[in-house]
């Protein structure tokens, strides 16, 4: 057991490694530099520009860019382009910011999916069936900056109340009790409609799930043996059927340094996805770089707890060492 | 059921949680009516956030304006764009011009140069009035000397791009100088003076006065190191006593040699260094007079002292050292560009730094010992809301005082009578270059006909809903460098054809203009993006095509069509802007000089008369003079039409109307007054000034 995790272990790092490699080429792929690099300010001489490009290691060969990149991250000494501040505190900050929104809007996700897609699976081709299938495909194919912008006019012109930031501007200095409620409510808007096209997705997926798991022989059994159909629907069935989402869990990790772009940016939520996004537009190296390698590994122990979750919540499934 | 209720119950509980957090949060209106709090607080909204609050390090628009009410420059402009003293009282502006004593001459009068003697003859010409000596005070002996020097030449291998170099010594036996003191700057000084002299200057030979042990002292290098004549221009300040930075510490002339330093320390990375090149050093004489003496003849710099200055005591050496030992880093690797001070700035602005959450908000709050009196407003918001509409709505609302808003908002909100607006014209304006060295775009009349196809005022109408105006050449229609009597091309598609025919393009058997066969033949391009290029775009390539020539159009991501194509000049046509300054210099866009990889004279415009008057106005102190060069320039670009001058875009500032200015006459009753726009469209020169009334207390306009 131990050695074939010891096996995993190994081939992951070695996938880390790539990552590693990937992350940092790949905004390098991108043309353009640096947003401080400027070529089209009059008064920069390349006498500057070249001084820039040294500081930010421009000027070396890839390879050592690429080691003094890690070595800096690693020590903490790497530094953000745009303010020469640390990258690391930095994307914790937006991270700790982005949390709550990934929080609740998860929550959301799961406590409405389930009951849409089980109740959808139960009166199958019934009119509420029908009525669901339709909002949810809509859900999907509206845009989300769409969506969002006609719930946050809705909202401001009927209850005139503030829904931007992450508190009510200018109220910085209440605490406690008001100061939670006043967070909680800017945290409706934006994970609702992060959370709408999840919510539609995810409850497709437990329709179907249900669906398979309702036709299959041993509902047939439970259904023969007299129990009553809540005992069937829900205790039988929906066990079964719920099995693979409990591995979505660790697959939504790496959703912590995701970040939603387009919500933070309408909801002016200082969030990392902002932060990575106007990284990418000044072509902020640092910031990129890390995010990319950080999402990166997250997905990778994302699967890798997922496969173990599977073990557990699946006896069927077990470890075997490769020849 | 349990497995049923709780798929019932989890969502409905959640969802109530979630929502009954309405109830605690206030409306606007008792945000904006029951606080009293908010008229003496002003919040503007940005899209996007500042990055470094040190005005020696900051180049984007956001810090700017932070760094703008945090620290004072010791020049700002007038409301008619003139120099308007700050930290500095007054100024003087003169001029330390050097001529090199070479004793293998001969005056005039047939007798062997030497330093007094010069100095004799050149007093007895100034005695008898000679005009070439009108404007010198004073002429001194500054006696020579050696010195040993380094200079970098040419070493074998290497490339064109990146040749290799290495380093020589050589000694430098420098003559005596004379040094002549002028009341005024004199660009064609030494040119008078030579004449005086029949020719003196001319005949210096400088590289008798370098010594190496190679052979590889050029003449160009030898007169870098020994220059036979040297302009040197000085600006004389005097500073306001008494003016205190924030902490309370008095300003003097050593935080103006520190903040000046700051720039020239490589480490600071700092983007003003080419603004401050030309300065040779920068000296304080006293506490309250600094003397800023200048390498060479270059006027722009002196618009560069509006920048703010740093506190010398909080960023010296030592304090650097305590900082980097206290955050754990080695002091000697650590610079002002590391310091916490950029994110907790200290200057002795209007307004003091209290607090800024990154993407968030930056507070500022007003400085009560400010040397003008301490502003209006108590506080200074800055709020960061990215999204444009998003930031309407909070203006709408009530809930923020001003924001950038975009032309589709302005024609919503303008006729709002809870709002004012002010339209402003901008400084920079857009354009369609043609590249020179194609041989298509040689002839001028080609260049004039293009022009005269595109219908640019319905470019204005229906692109820019009227905001935005024409424009004929390249200053800013704000200052006086524009030649107004530069008269624009009608739109007259016949008149191009005709000028077209002129040279030599007629209209073949498919209707396509062709010359010797050729057809007339190109590619227009500009960047992605940019919605309004691309609509100029499409009309300029049907009224091209309408004349009958073969235009195809392209538009490229940004970094490449700038990397791949403009740095590199592989280009026929592009469609691109120029944010201008407020300086009468054109000389990186303009001057031959300018047309290599990676300059900004990419079109390769090459004109000797604009060249010449370009140099002529970067090195000329006098504004009126300047002012008749620049509109000379101004004509003889838009004659050469090496762009086709578009338009220059007009924005309108939104405002609460409840925002006026309000100042304390004798008796100290306020008086309301309205925000006058400056000669530029800005409206913050009185911005000390403004406050919010409970009710608005002035009219309309």
């Amino acid at each position: 057991m131990l050695s074939v995790l010891l096996q995993i272990g190994w081939k992951k790092l070695w996938t880390l490694f790539f990552i590693s490699v990937i992350s940092f080429g790949v905004i390098r792929l991108a043309p353009g530099e640096p947003s401080q690099i400027d070529p089209l300010n009059p008064r920069f001489t390349p006498e500057v520009l070249e001084r820039y490009r040294k500081a930010f290691d421009l000027d070396k060969p890839l390879y050592e860019q690429y080691r003094l990149f890690y070595w800096k991250l690693f020590t903490g000494e790497l530094r953000s382009f745009k303010d020469s501040q640390p990258v690391l505190p930095k994307l914790v900050e937006r991270m700790w910011n982005s949390l709550p929104l990934f929080i609740v809007g998860t929550i959301l996700v799961w406590c409405y999916a389930f009951p849409l897609g089980v109740a959808s699976a139960v009166r199958r081709n019934s009119f509420f069936d029908k009525i669901t299938t339709v909002i949810v495909f809509a859900l999907i194919s509206v845009p989300g900056f769409y969506l969002a912008y006609l719930l946050i006019i809705f909202v401001v012109q009927t209850f005139h109340v503030d829904v931007i930031g992450l508190r009510t501007f200018g109220r910085e200095g209440i605490g406690g009790f008001l100061n939670l409620m006043d967070r909680t409510w800017h945290v409706v808007l934006p994970s609702v409609l992060g959370a709408t096209a999840g919510i539609a997705i995810l409850s497709r997926y437990v329709r179907s799930q249900m669906l398979e798991v309702i036709n299959s022989d041993y509902v047939r059994t439970a259904r023969a043996k007299g129990l009553d159909e809540d005992t069937v629907l829900y205790k039988h069935a929906l066990r079964n059927g719920l099995l693979p989402f409990v591995t979505m869990i660790a697959l939504l990790i790496p959703g912590l340094v995701g970040g939603s772009v387009i919500i933070e940016t309408i909801f002016a939520w200082p969030g990392i996805g902002r932060l990575g996004y106007e990284a990418i537009l000044s072509r902020d190296y640092p910031i990129v770089i890390s995010l990319n390698f950080f999402a990166a590994t997250l997905t990778l122990l994302g699967t890798l707890l997922s496969d173990l979750l599977y073990m557990v919540v699946d006896p069927r499934i077990r470890l075997e060492k490769a020849e | 059921m349990r497995v049923k209720q709780t798929l019932i119950l989890a969502p409905t509980l959640v969802s109530l949680f979630l929502l009954q957090s309405y109830f605690w949060v206030p409306t606007f209106e008792d945000q904006v009516k029951g606080d009293p709090g908010r008229l003496i607080r002003y919040i503007e909204t940005s899209i996007g956030d500042a990055s470094i609050l040190n005005p020696t390090l900051a180049a984007d628009s956001a810090s700017a304006a932070i760094n703008g009410l945090v620290f004072d420059g010791l020049i700002d402009r007038d409301l008619d764009l003139s120099f308007r003293g700050r930290l500095a009282e007054s100024w003087d502006i003169f001029e330390e011009a050097y001529l090199v004593v070479d004793e293998t001459q001969r005056l005039p009068d047939g007798s062997a140069v030497t330093a007094d003697r010069l100095v004799r003859h050149l007093e007895r010409a100034r005695a008898a009035g000679n005009p070439a000596l009108r404007l010198v005070e004073k002429i001194e002996i500054v006696p020579g000397g050696s010195r040993v020097e380094q200079i970098e030449v040419a070493a074998p291998g290497g490339t064109p791009s990146k040749p290799h170099k290495r380093k020589v010594q050589v000694t430098v036996h420098q003559p005596p100088r004379l040094k002549f003191t002028q009341r005024e700057v004199d660009q064609d000084f030494f040119i008078k003076l030579n004449r005086l002299l029949g020719g003196y200057a001319d005949r210096i030979d400088p590289t008798r006065f370098v010594e190496a042990v190679e052979p590889v002292v050029t003449p160009e290098k030898a007169a870098a190191l020994v220059p036979p004549t040297e302009h040197n221009p000085v600006v004389l300040f005097q500073l306001r006593k008494g003016v205190l930075f924030h902490d309370g510490h008095e300003f003097d002339s050593r935080d103006v040699q520190f903040t000046y330093e700051v720039i020239t320390v490589p480490e600071n990375l700092s983007p003003r260094v080419p603004d401050f090149e030309p300065v040779k050093a920068v000296k304080p004489l006293g506490r309250y007079t600094v003397k800023i003496i200048y390498k060479r003849l270059f006027e722009p710099g002196f618009q560069s002292w509006g920048m703010g200055i740093l506190p010398e005591h909080l960023l010296n050496r030592q304090r650097l050292s305590e900082e980097a030992i206290r955050l754990g880093r080695d002091p000697n690797n650590f610079s002002v560009r590391d310091s916490g001070f950029n994110r907790a700035p200290i200057g002795t602005g209007p307004f003091r730094f209290s607090e800024w959450k990154t993407d968030q908000y930056i507070r500022l709050t007003r400085f009560e010992d400010y040397w003008e009196g301490a502003p209006n407003l108590h506080q200074y918001l800055f709020r960061i809301i990215p999204d444009p509409l998003t930031a309407e709505l909070t203006f709408y609302a009530g809930t923020s005082d001003a924001y950038g808003a975009q032309p589709h908002q302005v024609e919503r909100l303008k006729d709002d009578p809870r709002f004012q607006s002010f339209s402003r014209l901008g400084l920079g304006y857009s354009y369609i270059g043609y590249n020179m060295r194609r041989p298509i775009f040689q002839d001028v009349r080609v260049r004039r006909a293009l022009g005269m196809a595109i219908n640019i005022q319905e470019i204005i109408d229906y692109v820019l809903y009227g905001q935005a105006e024409r424009t004929t050449g390249p200053y800013p229609k704000q200052t006086d460098f524009y030649n107004p009597a530069v008269k624009s091309f009608p739109y007259d598609p016949e008149g191009a054809l005709r000028l077209l025919a002129e040279a030599g393009w007629t209209r073949n058997a498919d209707g396509w203009l062709e010359k010797d066969g050729q057809p007339l033949a190109f590619t227009l391009i500009t960047n992605a993006g940019n919605e309004i290029r691309k609509a100029v775009m499409v009309v300029a390539q049907n009224a091209w095509r309408r004349l009958g020539i073969k235009v195809e159009t392209l538009s490229m991501e940004w970094a490449v069509f700038i990397n791949e194509r403009v740095d590199k000049g592989d280009f026929d046509a592009l469609i691109l802007g120029w944010a201008m300054g407020l300086d009468a210099d054109l000389y990186q866009i303009f001057h031959s000089s300018q047309t290599g990889h990676f300059q900004l004279n990419f079109v390769g415009y090459k004109n000797p008369r604009s060249d010449a008057l370009m140099v002529r106005i970067r090195q000329e102190y006098n504004h009126e003079r300047q002012v008749a060069m620049a509109r000379d320039l101004h004509r003889l670009i838009a004659q050469d039409q090496p762009y086709t001058f578009l338009f220059v875009r007009k924005s309108v500032m939104l405002l609460d109307r409840k925002v006026v200015r309000m100042v304390r006459d004798g008796d100290d009753t306020p008086r309301y007054l309205p925000i006058v726009p400056d000669k530029l469209g800005g409206i913050t020169f009185h911005f000390n000034q403004w406050l919010k009334t409970a009710q608005p207390v002035l009219t309309a306009n």
